[in-house]
């Protein structure tokens, strides 16, 4: 019993971190119907920045989350306005070759910059753990979903109670009719493309923290991103949460009762099981096939 | 001279000229031996890719600094397989076809080179690989692979297991774990271990192998400790290897044995990744050690330093070593011309190498023996075999004696 309430534990923990990562795949599906590839890479090259920022100047990653979160959205509005505007409203395939296409970019500037030896963030938390009773919770993980809580809470805060985020949701519920009511849903993109990589930013500075990286890091973390938005949801924001706390609860599951080496196959079998029953994920909406951008 | 006949000596002429124009240079000392490698220079193992490319950089460097192999310069040609099976594939099969190289050095990982190693064997060009340990790179009846290391993966450990199992009883594990990457170097070196181990009558308290995807480690290190294992055998590359190390401490869990396949061969940067107090009494095979007194070790290390400012890693020095094989093998039979004299050659006899001296089965794979290393005091040191050892202490992880 011990055992198993510690893995739902960490389970939960680092669902939170996935939580707070898949959160801006969603929101940039929710609003441009753009299934973004380079999320993963973004991750990465924020975590990239947070080690630059904590060898050079001995800042804490964590403390270090703000002006990450900035300087991501100041990238993601750029990696909007640059390249993924001229492909909005092609078809998906379009999107999903060009944001592959930034994702190797970024590998590639990735690599040049700081190579393709891996780096590592460690700080005096980074191997402790609290210990309550008999279950230990570890540091970084603990403070990383804490953060991850709080920026949820902001994102959703954002998202339901500003002008620009009922104009957010507007355009992705209905885009004619956003632009009716005097949305400028091109310019609403932006920012929720931006808004996106800006949290997940935070997330860059939390694996950072928690796990080494290289460039080449970001196929790992794609795969993982998508398989959780996709089962919560595509576009939705809540959902995405909830499939983050199952993926993490599951992986932890497998980990112990079925085998590490099943540890990837059965969150997939759990997302295969829910799409049979609900094709659009847990709280996803279907999609009207019919409407374009 | 009539217009027939001038007609005629223009033709001859022309003839002559198109001929002479036709004709292949000859491989003459101011035609540079070309050599081709892919390397994943990109992708998730770009980073021993990196450590091999320095190693096969250095070792031209110096291979040119004396002239060459059979007085020709040495080229070297890359291609960055980007981490891919596919990309392999098709950068050997551009290396022969579009860039005509004269010889093949090998990329990094078995995951690779298995691939890779097919399309040098139909086109019967010797392949000389840094690291393909796996066993599955010499059961396949292949004539030009060879491996230039001392040991093929599931013998890799074997040092290391018989020193556990030569332990007094009361300082024996009785029951050890095997978490192991799902990669076919890693598994088939803790199996190597296993089987060992068990044949000894050390019981298996946990046994599994997990995806390279695999990032949080807290629920294989609980398992781990609810199974009562003692001792620790890890199959792991470099980020999971780390991982671990972290997910042990944040468990509070400290096995007194703690052995690592490969990541803890990667000096600095593993020294970053789990920090210095705990690289203490961690056990490693290697093939490498920077103080050994080998065949051109102390030029290598000189030259590294010079050309990237740091010590070798094992890569490096892996990388290196395969291309002293490739020089030795090409001088002694005196040509490239003839790929199949190049690996008969290697059959049948020994290459002084920085690694120390390398011979081969009929299979290509190697027939030697590993060291077991362990870092000690912030250094990493060869404790088996005797001979090759440069301290005659073992300690157990995180200090204590043994």
């Amino acid at each position: 019993m011990i055992t198993l309430l510690q893995l739902l534990i960490t389970g939960l923990l680092v669902g939170a971190v996935y939580a707070l990562m898949s959160s801006g795949l969603t929101l940039i599906f929710g609003v441009m119907r753009v299934v973004n590839l380079a999320h993963g890479a973004f991750a990465v090259l924020a975590a990239y920045l947070t080690y630059t920022l904590w060898s050079l100047t001995g800042l804490d990653p964590l403390l270090s989350v703000p002006i990450i979160v900035a300087v991501m959205f100041g990238v993601g509005w750029l990696s909007y306005n640059l390249v993924v505007r001229h492909v909005r409203g092609s078809h998906i395939s379009m999107t999903v070759l060009v944001t592959f296409g930034i994702a190797l970019t970024i590998e590639g500037i990735a690599g040049f910059v700081w190579g393709n030896q891996s780096r590592t963030v460690r700080t005096a938390y980074t191997d402790t753990s609290v210990q309550i009773g008999p279950f230990f919770l570890p540091t970084a993980t603990l403070l990383a979903a804490a953060i991850a809580v709080v920026l949820l809470g902001a994102l959703f805060l954002i998202l339901n109670q500003t002008w620009m985020g009922r104009a957010v949701r507007a355009s992705a519920v209905n885009e004619s009719g956003a632009l009716l009511v005097g949305v400028s849903v091109k310019s609403i993109s932006a920012s929720a493309f931006a808004l996106g990589i800006a949290t997940l930013g935070a997330g860059g500075a939390i694996i950072a923290v928690m796990y080494p990286f290289i460039p080449g890091t970001h196929y790992q973390w794609i795969a993982r991103l998508l398989a959780i938005v996709v089962l919560g949801g595509l576009g939705s924001l809540m959902g995405a949460v909830i499939g983050a706390l199952l993926i993490g609860v599951a992986e932890q599951l497998a980990t112990q009762y079925v085998g590490a080496s099943w540890v990837e196959i059965v969150p997939f079998l759990i997302i295969f099981i829910i799409l049979i029953v609900r094709p659009q994920g847990i709280l996803g909406q279907k999609l009207r096939e019919d409407a374009t951008v | 001279m009539s217009i027939k006949k001038l007609f005629t000596a223009a033709s001859a002429a022309a003839l002559l000229v198109t001929l002479a124009g036709c004709q292949a240079p000859a491989a003459g000392p101011e035609v540079p031996i070309r050599i081709g490698a892919s390397l994943p220079l990109t992708g998730e193992f770009s980073q021993g890719g990196a450590d091999t490319q320095r190693g096969y950089e250095v070792w031209a460097a110096l291979q040119n600094e004396r002239g060459g192999i059979l007085g020709r310069k040495v080229e070297m040609i890359y291609k960055d397989d980007a981490t891919n099976q596919n990309t392999v594939v098709s950068n050997y099969n551009q290396l022969l076809s579009n860039e005509n190289v004269d010889l093949l050095l090998g990329t990094q990982s078995s995951l690779l080179n298995i691939p890779a190693s097919t399309v040098a064997e139909r086109a019967g060009m010797l392949y000389i690989c840094a690291s393909c340990a796996s066993p599955e790179m010499f059961n396949r009846g292949f004539e030009y692979s060879f491996f230039s290391q001392q040991a093929l993966a599931s013998e890799q450990g074997a040092a290391f297991a018989d020193w556990i199992i030569g332990l007094p009883e009361g300082e024996r594990p009785q029951k050890v774990a095997y978490p192991s990457l799902d990669d076919p170097f890693a598994t088939p070196a803790v199996e190597g271990v296993r089987k060992k181990l068990e044949a000894a009558g050390i019981e298996t308290a946990y046994a599994d192998t997990y995806p390279a995807a695999t990032k949080n480690f807290d629920a294989i290190v609980t398992a781990i400790r609810d199974s009562g294992a003692e001792a620790v055998v890890q199959g792991a590359q470099f980020e999971d290897g780390v991982n671990f190390v972290r997910a042990l401490n944040r468990a509070n869990f400290q096995p007194e044995i703690l052995y690592q396949s490969s990541s803890p061969t990667y000096g600095q940067q593993y020294v970053d990744g789990v920090g210095v107090e705990n690289t203490e009494g961690v056990l490693f095979s290697s093939s490498y050690h920077v103080d050994a007194d080998t065949n051109g070790n102390k030029e290598f290390v000189a030259k590294y330093r010079e050309m990237h400012g740091e010590l070798p890693p094992e890569d490096a020095a892996d990388g290196y070593a395969a291309g002293q094989v490739l020089a030795s093998v090409v001088e002694s039979v005196g040509s490239t011309e003839d790929q199949k004299a190049l690996a008969d050659w290697l059959r049948g006899n020994q290459v002084e190498t920085i690694l120390g001296t390398l011979e081969w089965n009929k299979d290509g794979s190697p027939r030697g023996e590993f060291l077991l290393g362990q870092w000690q005091n912030k250094v990493s040191e060869v404790v088996l075999p005797a001979e090759a050892a440069t301290t005659d202490r073992i300690t157990r992880w995180r200090g204590g004696e043994s």
